[in-house]
């Protein structure tokens, strides 16, 4: 008996006592790994991956590398707790906006594609989709059975009934992303809440006249909008030879939505309208 | 039977008859946690044989030096916890004060394994067969191995399974179910190899 709890506690304390050696005469570690722990202890702590990096530990390695992490790859659950966000905010030597985290779904497609032929199937995007991928004449347009609007929790999709496309009123979206998943289409996207323009055309597929044969309102890469923007912040994709939209310099100036023929471009703000036009 | 022979038989069996995972049935939670991309599987692979060879080597020490001569093996799980966890402890910090590309790769997998059955088994296998000092390394190394070639085995095909066209019901972990029960009836072929 007595040699059990002896013997037990010597192993113990030889294991003890070897820690705590190699924590006291081992080299110290370097200065970016110090950085990192700091960062890590107002980290959540529970490796979810939700961030995109293995385990809270890479993500504060990263974020101690690059701030700006913390805005392409958020950690959701340290947005949730206040104390938690207050902790991070010292340790990064930076303020968070929550409200610039905030996120809304907008439906890139404005309709007006017209149709192959009349669809009176089953009312759901995913089965019409299936049927000779949908019966619009663009393999990447809104299909305006619903999809969305039956999963949106917070009831801000609206079908508006002259384009039959779905709208989301960026006043009530939460930025859920539900939809995004829901959309056969996989033309709902998440955009930053402070986006100023958006640019409604999801076509993929590269094209001579990009557009005009599918559709009466799609982008035609006639580039108006790149030459009318006075910030540079419209960068032109040659390879979908269509606008992409640099967010930091954009001022919302509006040039490029006034200069556009097809009426793509479009203040986010000014999204909440199209469902009743 | 010579001594270099019944190294060999004891490093294949721990390799392939008494695979960890397959035969024995421990260390399922990384099988199935890790076992989703080739890199990560390798990675834990690396990481537990590492650490069944020390803590092999660190137990079969203390237990045909201490336990043994004292008579007290009934309290091999409580002492072999306590220093695995301590090694592990110890690994993880020499690692990441003196290598900080191989604590990139490793780092995140050190803390889960401390704790992981499979290197708990390996000791108590060797343990409770009665193995010198010397076998107890060559089985760990053996059931470390084993434990890699089932991880890359399983990963290579979850890969395969990520882009099959399962029904939407069984994708996911049903089927790396299905295929670790398959694995593991393969596996029960190697059963007469020696």
């Amino acid at each position: 008996m007595l040699w059990t709890i002896l013997i037990l506690t010597a192993v113990g304390l030889v294991c003890a006592v070897l820690i705590t050696l190699t924590y006291r005469f081992l080299p110290k570690e370097p200065e970016s790994l110090k950085k990192a722990e700091a960062i890590n202890a107002n980290l959540p702590g529970m490796n979810c991956g939700a961030c995109g990096y293995p385990g809270c530990f890479a993500y504060a390695q990263a974020l101690s590398a690059d701030k700006k992490v913390f805005f392409s790859n958020t950690c959701a659950t340290v947005l949730q707790d206040e104390d938690m966000l207050a902790g991070l905010e010292s340790a990064l030597d930076m303020k968070v906006d929550k409200s610039a985290l905030n996120k809304k779904a907008v439906v890139a497609c404005s309709g007006n594609c017209g149709n192959v032929g009349s669809y009176t199937g089953v009312g759901s995007c995913k089965t019409a989709s299936k049927l000779l991928s949908g019966f619009k004449r663009c393999p990447y347009s809104c299909l305006g059975l619903g999809d969305c609007i039956k999963v949106c929790p917070s009831n801000a999709i609206r079908i508006n009934i002259r384009t039959k496309v779905a709208v989301v009123d960026p006043d009530r979206c939460t930025g859920c992303g539900l939809c995004v998943a829901e959309c056969p289409r996989n033309i709902i996207s998440l955009v930053p809440a402070d986006t100023k323009v958006v640019f409604l055309c999801s076509y993929k597929d590269i094209r001579d006249i990009p557009g005009r044969e599918k559709c009466e309102s799609g982008c035609i890469g006639c580039r108006k909008c790149y030459k009318a923007c006075p910030n540079e912040a419209i960068i032109w994709n040659r390879e979908t030879a269509m606008p992409e939209f640099d967010q930091d310099k954009c001022t919302g100036c509006g040039e490029c939505i006034a200069a556009c023929p097809h009426g793509k471009i479009m203040l986010l703000s000014d999204v909440a309208k199209k469902i009743k036009e | 039977m010579n001594n270099s022979t019944s190294l060999i038989t004891i490093f294949i069996g721990m390799v392939l008859i008494n695979n960890m995972v397959l035969t024995k049935f421990l260390g399922l939670c990384p099988f199935f946690g890790v076992s989703k991309k080739l890199g990560n599987a390798i990675s834990m692979g690396v990481a537990v044989t590492l650490v069944m060879l020390l803590a092999s080597l660190a137990t079969a020490i203390i237990h045909n030096y201490i336990l043994i001569p004292f008579n007290v093996e009934f309290m091999n799980i409580i002492i072999y916890i306590l220093v695995i966890a301590s090694l592990v402890q110890i690994v993880e910090i020499t690692i990441r004060r003196t290598n900080i590309l191989l604590y990139n790769a490793l780092g995140i997998y050190l803390p889960l394994i401390t704790t992981n059955c499979a290197v708990l088994g390996i000791t108590l296998i060797n343990a409770s067969a009665g193995f010198s000092i010397l076998q107890s390394i060559v089985s760990a190394i053996g059931a470390g191995v084993g434990f890699t070639l089932v991880l890359i085995i399983m990963s290579g095909i979850r890969e395969r399974l990520e882009i099959a066209e399962i029904p939407k019901s069984m994708r996911g972990l049903p089927v790396a179910f299905i295929t670790a029960a398959f694995l593991a009836l393969a596996f029960m072929g190697f059963g007469g190899l020696l």
